[in-house]
């Protein structure tokens, strides 16, 4: 059968074409810029590729933003980690224990999801400050942590809904407890939902910025604090500004291309349910 | 002495509260720190040392007679306004198109086309954009100069008429894919499907089925995205930040950035509280919908 050109698919060929200009373009200026000489850049050659590809910008941009990749890489880790697993356990209440304080708890979590930084930045910072943590990579870590168990706790609740309860009850009446049901044959089944969980909170506190600049110290400055002091210090360097982007932006668009159907689970059990 | 009702409910309440208890802590730490803020915004608090002197209103009497607190009301208001309903309508658009009109190969292509923005950061994304707006050597004015459309060229975010329009550009772009995605979903429900169908075998047209079948019937989706799109621009710091600080001048300066510099670099920080007390009650305001929204649907 031969595909006619009806209006209709000559309109939605008309909106593919458009967009993907428009989404491909920025991405595509980014590899290209990322590879020319500053003299390429000043003549205005932008869209043909360099003829003299230059892989040095990268290596020049990595030895710039290598440690603060190294503290993005651990903070991030280590929030997810954590998260999804207090997120885990107070999912499971919310989706198991319905009782009228859970509406209460869900109304505040519900809130605290939406929540601007804003309205606790100033509290946070003093109390990392105050306390000394501020230095170590685990201000941030924990601030994190506070800002995303509410995220994690919802995003678990929505995918506990789906595991039968009758896997539970006939451990029930085995004898089994509670925290055994859950670490063995709940948690075991939801797997994929602690996967997009993890990857949603992954990317959020990788690509955080606000806090991240507030609480900056030389020893844990993140990779987008860094991103943007590049941007500062070589303003006309677009070359490596543009490998410094890449460079940020390959781990959370790596996890979207390959998991990428974990992170739209997460993103539709976010916000159709929570 | 204790009822048999009694000892079960304690036992029930024994074996949640290792699952309630830790989610119960970083709740208590977070509202704690809110109420913390808001106590801050009511006390005399400048310079780097606390002085949590209860002050009254005074620092909200000193916001409210800022030219610079209304200017970014303003730049707020076009945020929610240009960055929520022009998105709403073409993620809509754009949904529907694919959902009436795809190849099945062009559906998954066109989902990963507008949704990768969503796993990057405002840093980037403002790291690029500044670089095709940059005026002089940027990219968009060289394209269109090359394609001899030299009047439309344009100074973008350095022109301060319009520089915010430039800026929420950028978030209409990053945020399109999401939007599309979740109005997408909220159309698969089978009961709607159903409705589509049978209004097609009553001979309604397509942009009939649009307006009269699905969008009453998607309210909930629609909720949900206006909601993301109304919070995320209103709490934006990290374009603003990135691309022009605020500048030129105040011109697209937005609460949000106003409460991080009031706060660490005017060390004015019972100010910075009472803006940061702004942002939440505009927040609270645009969730509360949402909220009764989400738990209808999850004790229903």
């Amino acid at each position: 059968m031969r595909l006619r050109l009806t209006p209709l698919r000559a309109l939605v060929l008309v909106m593919v074409a458009a967009l993907s200009v428009v989404y491909i373009l920025p991405v595509y200026v980014m590899m290209v810029t990322s590879l020319k000489t500053p003299l390429e850049i000043t003549q205005r050659q932008y869209l043909l590729p360099s003829g003299n590809l230059q892989f040095g910008n990268f290596a020049t941009a990595l030895r710039l933003v290598f440690p603060s990749l190294v503290n993005s890489s651990v903070i991030s880790l280590t929030v997810t980690a954590l998260s999804v697993f207090v997120g885990g356990l107070g999912g499971y209440f919310l989706a198991r224990f319905r009782w009228p304080v859970t509406k209460v708890l869900f109304v505040l979590l519900a809130i605290a999801l939406y929540l601007p930084y804003q309205a606790v930045l100033i509290p946070l910072v003093r109390l990392m400050a105050t306390t000394r943590l501020a230095l170590t990579h685990f201000g941030l870590i924990l601030s994190y942590l506070i800002l995303n168990v509410p995220l994690a706790a919802i995003l678990m609740a929505t995918f506990f809904f789906s595991v039968p309860r009758e896997l539970e009850e006939s451990a029930e009446v085995d004898g089994a407890s509670r925290l055994q049901i859950f670490f063995r044959i709940v948690s075991v089944v939801a797997l994929p939902g602690y996967a997009s969980t993890a990857i949603l909170v992954f990317i959020q506190v990788w690509n955080e910025f606000l806090l991240a600049l507030t609480l900056v110290t030389p020893y844990t400055t993140t990779i987008q604090v860094k991103l943007n002091d590049i941007k500062g210090s070589y303003v006309a360097l677009y070359n490596l500004q543009m490998a410094a982007a890449l460079i940020t932006v390959l781990v959370p668009l790596t996890f979207f291309l390959f998991l990428g159907k974990y992170f739209i689970r997460g993103i539709l059990a976010g916000a159709l349910k929570g | 002495m204790s009822t048999p009702s009694h000892a079960v409910r304690l036992a029930r309440v024994r074996e949640a509260a290792p699952f309630a208890l830790p989610l119960l802590v970083f709740l208590l730490v977070l509202y704690g720190m809110l109420a913390w803020t808001v106590y801050t915004s009511l006390s005399d608090w400048q310079g780097t040392a606390p002085n949590y002197t209860f002050a009254g209103l005074k620092w909200y009497r000193f916001m409210v007679g800022l030219d610079r607190f209304w200017v970014d009301l303003d730049n707020n208001l076009r945020w929610l306004v240009l960055g929520v309903v022009p998105t709403t309508v073409l993620a809509l658009c754009v949904a529907y198109l694919l959902e009436i009109g795809a190849v099945r190969g062009i559906e998954a292509y066109l989902r990963t086309l507008v949704l990768y923005p969503a796993a990057m950061s405002f840093v980037v994304t403002g790291t690029i954009w500044s670089w095709m707006y940059q005026a002089d050597r940027g990219v968009l004015n060289t394209l269109l100069r090359a394609a001899g459309l030299e009047r439309l060229t344009s100074g973008y975010t350095t022109d301060p008429a319009t520089a915010t329009y430039w800026l929420i550009l950028i978030f209409v772009w990053q945020y399109l894919g999401l939007a599309v995605l979740i109005l997408q979903a909220s159309f698969r429900s089978v009961e709607l499907q159903e409705m589509v169908e049978s209004a097609t075998l009553d001979g309604a047209s397509r942009l009939r089925i649009l307006i009269a079948v699905l969008i009453p019937n998607i309210r909930g989706g629609i909720l949900v995205v206006v909601s993301l799109l109304l919070i995320s621009a209103l709490k934006v710091f990290d374009i603003v930040y990135v691309v022009t600080f605020g500048g030129p001048g105040y011109a697209t300066d937005v609460l949000a950035l106003f409460q991080f510099i009031a706060t660490y670099q005017q060390h004015l920080v019972a100010l910075g509280s009472g803006l940061a007390v702004v942002i939440f009650a505009l927040a609270f305001i645009i969730i509360i919908p949402y909220t009764i929204y989400a738990l209808q649907r999850w004790f229903e």
